[in-house]
């Protein structure tokens, strides 16, 4: 049986609940490459790197970039296999990742629905779409949403403990 | 000999104190620039009214046809007449650019006008708000506008002082310098500093061909631990500078030009000029300076049983399996680790105050513009100021292609500045064919 959309949004779903026990922002990604495998995976670790670039998807590709480059793979070779692979992210992805993805030249992206609270995470530019249409991936919305939603709800409600006084809710700073 | 030398000493001074001269720091503004006197404009019902109906009209209008998109256009116009008289125009509503007749008008608006027996005529105001005087100065030659300088208070927006000039020119001379010191390439150079202390909270090059490019410190310690505040105001410095940097720019002939950020989707072709395994497409300066910050604040203000030698090698922490969230909070917050007992909010206040959050209050110097990728790097890392040499004109996202400053939708936002550099410089050849030719617009 080939798996389906909705068997690799499962599949980050699961990272994004990794992320939650680690007290991330709940976001995952798998990258699938040619034969429909999960070639890499990737949470959010901007809180424990103290590096808010790290995002699901940045880890994910760094994981892949690693694993070609130690096969020996070229840089022909490695953009190559890059422009097989298709994105699966709980999250809509930020300018900053989606211009890394432009540039690595990914096939697709599958994401969940944007959230409002997610500050600074919405593709405002239309970079896959507009002006940079050559370097463009196929982008698709709304995978399994309601548990993308319900998952950062409960991140920001509980609050980020990490986050600096002036971001936290009026609740934590008592 | 003795004349000659002296010659010599003399064109040193004499450049050193034009480069003051020509030292420009220039604020690229949220939007692009438009002349004053091309503003756009959209246009608006108006009528001219009794003194003393004035209160009352501006009152229901305000209630019946809000002028929610032009809170920076006057609703009442005072123009004196001849003989000292004032004649009072109001705004009663938004006009179709086509249509000038009052039909399409709410009928609340169209009720005063009969009840008032007001004449009405088409005016023109500014659409956006006026960002400089020179704006609001023309604005106002349509209609009246109100002028507030940027609200953010970031420093260096309404301009420099003579002692922050120099700063911020040393500093970015220093990265120059740090650009050209990547063996026989010319790489993108970013440098973090905390104008607080004027002091470097991380430095680095380039690193999508090779980790191992930079022989301008390199290794993790120096760009974690530069304690000692950097100083470019000193006028010998200065000079050195300036002569080191004259000879870096006349021998940039012959050189591999692999700045990341003007060639982002180039990573392919680009052509090592000597074997690297380790390459890495998206280790462009700027977001591996921003890693050398996060590893410096991880190593300084540790929260976990992690040691600094760990962090480094790993370049990222591996997650603690240990631990439950509740516990992994206290150890966070608590400076001690033996004090479990405390209220770990309570300490919370006390670490904040000297533990930096990501890069608040940072500046960061970058000799080109950076890429989309980078400029949203800053943007999630905080970064409270941008200064670039050179613009980018075939990624830039700070003016040149895009202008993510004026994204207002971003959950924060960056002052970002040009710093020219000394005329000499950008007329030099070289650097303007590397500028102009070697990275033509691609489309």
């Amino acid at each position: 049986m080939v798996p389906d959309i909705e068997t690799f949004m499962k599949f980050a779903f699961h990272q994004t609940k990794l992320a939650l026990d680690s007290l991330e922002v709940p976001v995952g990604c798998v990258i699938v490459g040619e034969g429909n495998n999960i070639v890499a995976s990737g949470r959010n670790r901007t809180t424990e790197s103290r590096n808010a670039t790290r995002h699901a998807e940045m880890k994910g590709i760094d994981v892949l970039l690693d694993l070609w480059r130690e096969t020996g793979f070229s840089k022909t070779q490695v953009a190559e296999k890059f422009s097989n692979c298709i994105l699966y992210v709980t999250c809509k992805p930020c300018i900053m990742c989606v211009a890394a993805l432009s540039m690595l030249s990914i096939k697709q992206v599958y994401y969940g629905r944007a959230n409002d609270k997610f500050g600074g995470c919405g593709s405002i530019l239309s970079l896959h779409f507009g002006d940079h249409s050559k370097r463009g991936f196929k982008c698709q919305e709304g995978i399994i949403v309601s548990e993308a939603v319900s998952l950062l709800r409960a991140f920001y409600e509980q609050g980020n403990p990490n986050a600096h006084r002036s971001h936290r809710p009026p609740s934590q700073l008592v | 000999m003795n004349n000659s030398s002296e010659g010599i000493n003399k064109v040193v001074v004499a450049s050193a104190a034009e480069e003051e001269q020509q030292c420009r720091i220039i604020y690229i503004p949220d939007k692009p620039p438009v002349p004053p006197h091309l503003q756009p404009t959209v246009n608006v019902h108006a009528a001219v009214i009794e003194p003393k109906h004035a209160n009352t009209l501006v009152r229901k209008l305000n209630q019946i046809a809000p002028l929610e998109k032009l809170r920076h256009v006057k609703r009442v116009r005072k123009k004196s007449q001849d003989g000292g008289k004032n004649e009072l125009s109001v705004i009663l509503c938004l006009a179709s650019e086509s249509d000038s007749e009052l039909d399409g008008a709410p009928n609340d608006v169209l009720e005063l006008v009969k009840q008032y027996q007001l004449s009405t005529f088409v005016a023109k105001v500014c659409r956006y708000a006026a960002s400089t005087k020179e704006e609001w100065d023309e604005q106002c030659k349509f209609w009246p506008t109100s002028y507030h300088p940027p609200t953010y208070n970031i420093s260096g927006i309404t301009g420099f002082s003579k002692e922050d000039t120099k700063s911020v020119f040393g500093f970015m001379k220093y990265a120059v310098d740090l650009a050209r010191s990547c063996s026989n390439l010319v790489v993108n150079a970013a440098v973090i500093v905390d104008p607080s202390t004027k002091q470097v909270i991380s430095s680095a090059c380039d690193q999508d061909l090779s980790r191992t490019g930079c022989k301008f410190k390199t290794n993790m310690e120096t760009n974690c631990f530069k304690h000692e505040p950097f100083t470019p105001t000193s006028t010998s410095e200065s000079e050195n500078h300036q002569t080191l940097f004259a000879s870096h720019v006349s021998n940039l002939k012959g050189l591999h030009i692999c700045v990341s950020c003007l060639h982002p989707w180039g990573w392919t072709e680009q052509q090592l000029p000597e074997s690297s395994i380790s390459w890495h497409p998206l280790r462009h300066a700027a977001m591996v300076a921003i890693e050398h910050s996060a590893a410096r604040d991880r190593l300084l203000y540790p929260d976990s049983g992690h040691s600094g030698a760990e962090m480094i090698e790993e370049g990222y922490l591996v997650p603690s399996s240990t631990g439950l969230p509740s516990k992994r909070q206290k150890i966070n917050f608590t400076q001690d680790g033996n004090d479990e007992n405390l209220d770990w909010k309570t300490n919370a206040l006390q670490s904040d105050s000297a533990k930096p959050y990501l890069c608040t209050g940072y500046d960061i110097y970058l000799v080109w513009e950076p890429c989309t990728m980078c400029a949203m790097a800053l943007v999630h890392q905080r970064v409270k100021r941008i200064f670039y040499a050179l613009p980018n004109p075939n990624a830039g996202a700070l003016g040149s292609v895009h202008r993510l400053q004026g994204e207002r939708s971003l959950n924060h936002h960056y002052a970002v500045f040009r710093v020219l550099l000394p005329e000499e410089m950008v007329k030099d050849e070289t650097l303007v064919s590397i500028i102009s030719n070697n990275y033509q617009i691609k489309t």
